[in-house]
C-alpha cells in the first residue's frame, strides 16, 4: 500500500516498458520446476493411472469405494479428524505464536527452537511417548492417582481422545509457526496508528492485527488438515478400534500389492482434501471480511 | 575452491578403487540377501552367512527390507533390474509374490536332493527356513486361584477368567481363533471359514469377546508392552516375544493349544543374476542343523533341517513353535487360503471393527 501511494505522488513520465519475458529468472527456475516435474507431477499422474485405468479406463475402483459403507464411513470419520485437529490447532497455536511474536528478538528464536526440535522428532516416537504418558502405569495416570483424582487407572490410551491428543501435539508446530511467520511481517506501527486514532487494544487487536494474520493462520489451518488427512501410524497405535483412517485402508491395499484400489482412495483423498481447503480458505477470507 | 574439490574427488576415486580391489581379493562374487534388520539379521551373519562365506568364497550383502518388501520386489522385477539374490518372505507376502509371478521356481533337486524337508516346508517358489507362533499369553498371576488356561474356550470364558485381553486388530488368526473356541477341530479350520456360513460363524464368536477387548495391537512391540504394564492380562503375541516378558519377572506362560504355526519362507527373485549361489545359500540355510542350532538358540525361530532337535535340551525344545510336541497341537496358518479371501474378509473386519 504504501509503495503505491508514493508513485502516485511521483509526477515524473514512467517509461512505457514492453513486456519482456524474464529467460534469465526463467532458467533459474529450471532445476526446481524439473525436480517438481520428476518427483511430484509424474509419481501424481501415475497415482491417478493406477487408480482410473486397469489397464482400460474404469471406475471399477473409485464405484468400490464411493458404494462400500466401510470406505465411506472410514472417509467422513477420516475429515472429521482431520477437520477438529485442524481447527484446534489453530485456536491453540495462534495465542502461542502471538506469545511468542510479542517476546524480544533474542528469547523468540528460544521459544522458536522449543517448538522446532518436536518437529524434527519422529513420528512414531512421539506416538509412543504418547502411550508411555497415557497408559494404565503411564505418568498421567500416576499423577492423578497421586493427587487423588481416581483411585484406579483412567482409560485415555486406546481411545479416540487419545489420537486427537496425539495428533495436535505431533502438528502443533506446523500451526505455531504459520501463524508466527505471518505475524513477524505485520508492521506493528498500523496497530498502534489505529491507537491513536481512539480504538481500544481489543479493537486494534480485532480489526487490524488478527485480520493481517488471518492468510497465515488459515494456512497453517490447511497444512496441518492436508498432512492430518494422511496419517495412519498414530491412530493405530493410540486409538481405539474404531479410529480407522483412510491411511490405514491404503496401507492394508498395498501390503497385498492391490495397487488399484490403494490409488483410488488415494486419488479420493486428494480430491477431498483439495475441495476442504478451498473451503477452509474460503472460511477464512469470510472471517477476515466480517472481522474488518 | 575447484582444487579442493578435485582433493576430494580423487580422494573419494582412490577410496573406491581401493574398496572394489579390496572386495575382488576378499571375494568372487556378492550375494544379495534382503532379510529382516536388527538382532534377526545379526544371528543370521554369526551363523549362516560366516559360513557361506567361507565355503564358497563369496561375501553375502545382506539387506534391511522388511517393511516395504513387497513393494520393492515388484518395482525391481518390472524395471527389470533385479538387484537381490535371495529374498526373505513372510507366509502372507510369499503366494502374493509368486502370483504375481516376482519369484523364480525353486530347484528342489539343487535345495533338498534327498528329500529331507517335510511337505510343509516346501512351496514351489519358497522354501521355509524359519517358523514363529502367535500364541496365546496368560498373566499367571491374574489367574483366579488354581487355574490355568488350556485352550481358546478358556480365553472366551470371561467368567472364569475375568480381566482385559487383547488380539491383533487384524483379521487372520483370530478368525481361526474363534472356530477353535466354537469347537471346530483344527483340521477343519479352513474348511469350515472358507464357506460364509462359517465366515458368520467366527465373527459371531468374536462378537462375544469383542466388549473384553479394549485394545487391539498393531505391532509386536505393542502386545508385549500391554501384557508388561497389565494393560491386558490375556494376549495373543509372536512366541519369540514372550523371553523379553519372562526376563523382565511378568509371570507369564504360553498356551501352545490352538496356537497359530506362521512359515517364514526365503525365496530367489525373478531375474536374480546369481541364481545358482543363490539356491546354494538356501540349501545351507535350511538343511544345516549344526547352523540352525546356533541361530535358534539366539532367535527362536527354528526351521525344519533334519535333526535339528538332535541334542537340545528338552526344557529348550519345548518353547520351540516347531518342536514336534508343540507342532501336534497347533495349526499351521493356510497362506494360499489368506491371499485368495483376505480381500473380501478384511473388508468385513474392518466393517465389524467399525460397529
Amino acid at each position: 500500500m504504501d509503495h503505491t501511494s508514493k508513485h502516485s505522488l511521483n509526477t515524473t513520465p514512467v517509461p512505457v516498458r514492453r513486456r519482456v519475458w524474464p529467460v534469465g529468472q526463467i532458467l533459474l527456475l529450471l532445476p526446481a520446476l524439473l525436480l517438481l516435474l520428476l518427483f511430484f507431477v509424474l509419481p501424481n499422474l501415475d497415482v491417478v493411472r493406477v487408480g482410473l485405468f486397469d489397464p482400460d479406463f474404469t471406475l471399477e475402483h473409485v464405484a468400490k469405494i464411493t458404494s462400500t459403507r466401510t470406505y465411506l464411513s472410514v472417509f467422513g470419520n477420516t475429515i472429521q479428524i482431520s477437520l477438529v485437529v485442524a481447527v484446534l490447532g489453530a485456536l491453540i497455536g495462534y495465542p502461542v505464536a502471538y506469545f511468542i511474536n510479542s517476546r524480544p528478538r533474542a528469547i523468540q528464536m528460544k521459544l522458536l527452537l522449543l517448538i522446532l526440535v518436536p518437529l524434527w522428532m519422529s513420528v512414531l516416537i512421539r506416538s509412543y511417548s504418547w502411550m508411555v504418558l497415557l497408559g494404565r502405569d503411564g505418568v498421567l495416570n500416576a499423577a492423578l492417582m497421586w493427587l487423588s483424582v481416581t483411585e484406579a487407572p483412567v482409560r485415555l490410551l486406546y481411545t479416540s481422545g487419545a489420537v486427537y491428543l496425539a495428533m495436535l501435539q505431533i502438528l502443533l508446530p506446523v500451526q505455531i509457526i504459520a501463524s508466527y511467520s505471518a505475524m513477524t511481517e505485520i508492521d506493528m506501527t498500523l496497530v498502534r496508528a489505529a491507537q491513536t486514532c481512539g480504538a481500544s487494544a481489543v479493537q486494534a487487536m480485532r480489526r487490524v492485527f488478527i485480520p493481517l494474520s488471518m492468510e497465515g493462520t488459515v494456512t497453517g489451518v490447511a497444512l496441518v488438515f492436508m498432512l492430518s488427512m494422511g496419517f495412519f501410524i498414530t491412530p493405530a497405535l493410540v486409538g481405539s478400534r474404531k479410529d480407522l483412517m483412510l491411511g490405514n485402508l491404503v496401507m492394508q491395499h498395498v501390503q497385498q500389492l492391490n495397487w488399484g484400489l490403494a490409488a483410488a482412495i488415494a486419488l479420493l483423498m486428494l480430491l477431498a482434501t483439495l475441495v476442504v481447503v478451498v473451503l477452509i480458505k474460503a472460511a477464512g477470507r469470510y472471517l477476515t471480511r466480517w472481522m474488518v | 575452491m575447484t582444487v579442493q574439490l578435485n582433493k576430494i574427488v580423487c580422494g573419494a576415486l582412490a577410496a573406491c578403487t581401493l574398496a572394489a580391489v579390496g572386495a575382488t581379493y576378499a571375494a568372487d562374487k556378492t550375494l544379495t540377501v534382503a532379510w529382516s534388520g536388527g538382532s534377526v539379521a545379526q544371528a543370521e551373519r554369526q551363523t549362516f552367512i560366516a559360513a557361506f562365506e567361507k565355503a564358497n568364497h563369496a561375501r553375502v550383502d545382506l539387506k534391511a527390507s522388511e517393511l516395504a518388501v513387497l513393494a520393492q520386489l515388484e518395482s525391481m522385477v518390472k524395471i527389470g533390474d533385479t538387484s537381490w539374490d535371495v529374498v526373505e518372505l513372510s507366509g502372507g507376502k510369499l503366494p502374493v509374490a509368486a502370483d504375481k509371478g516376482l519369484l523364480e521356481p525353486l530347484d528342489y533337486s539343487v535345495i533338498d536332493p534327498q528329500n529331507k524337508l517335510p511337505a510343509i516346508a516346501r512351496e514351489k517358489y519358497g522354501v521355509v527356513w524359519g517358523t514363529y507362533s502367535t500364541v496365546l499369553v496368560q498373566n499367571t498371576s491374574k489367574n483366579p486361584k488354581g487355574k490355568k488356561m488350556r485352550s481358546w474356550k478358556d480365553f472366551w470364558d470371561v467368567k472364569t477368567f475375568p480381566g482385559p485381553r487383547s488380539l491383533r486388530a487384524w483379521p487372520k488368526e483370530n478368525l481361526e481363533y474363534a472356530l477353535l473356541a466354537d469347537g471346530v477341530d483344527k483340521n477343519d479350520i479352513y474348511k469350515v471359514l472358507g464357506t460364509e456360513q462359517g465366515l458368520d460363524r467366527a465373527f459371531r464368536k468374536l462378537d462375544q469377546i469383542k466388549p473384553y477387548v479394549p485394545v487391539w495391537w498393531e505391532n509386536g512391540a505393542q502386545s508385549v508392552q500391554l501384557l508388561a504394564d497389565q494393560e491386558v492380562y490375556y494376549s495373543t503375541t509372536f512366541n519369540g516375544r514372550v523371553e523379553k516378558l519372562v526376563k523382565d519377572k511378568v509371570p507369564v506362560e504360553i498356551v501352545w493349544n490352538g496356537g497359530a504355526l506362521m512359515r517364514g519362507f526365503m525365496g530367489i527373485p525373478k531375474g536374480s543374476k546369481n541364481i545358482d549361489l543363490a539356491q546354494q545359500y538356501i540349501k545351507l540355510r535350511v538343511l544345516d542343523a549344526d547352523l540352525d542350532r546356533q541361530y535358534i538358540q539366539q532367535i527362536p525361530y527354528p526351521g525344519f533341517a533334519p535333526g535339528l532337535m538332535d541334542g537340545l535340551k528338552p526344557e529348550f525344545i519345548r518353547t520351540l513353535p516347531a518342536s514336534p510336541e508343540n507342532l501336534e497341537m497347533q495349526f499351521v496358518s493356510d497362506d494360499q487360503f489368506w491371499k485368495d479371501n483376505i480381500a473380501h474378509i478384511q473388508e468385513r473386519w474392518n466393517e465389524w471393527m467399525l460397529k
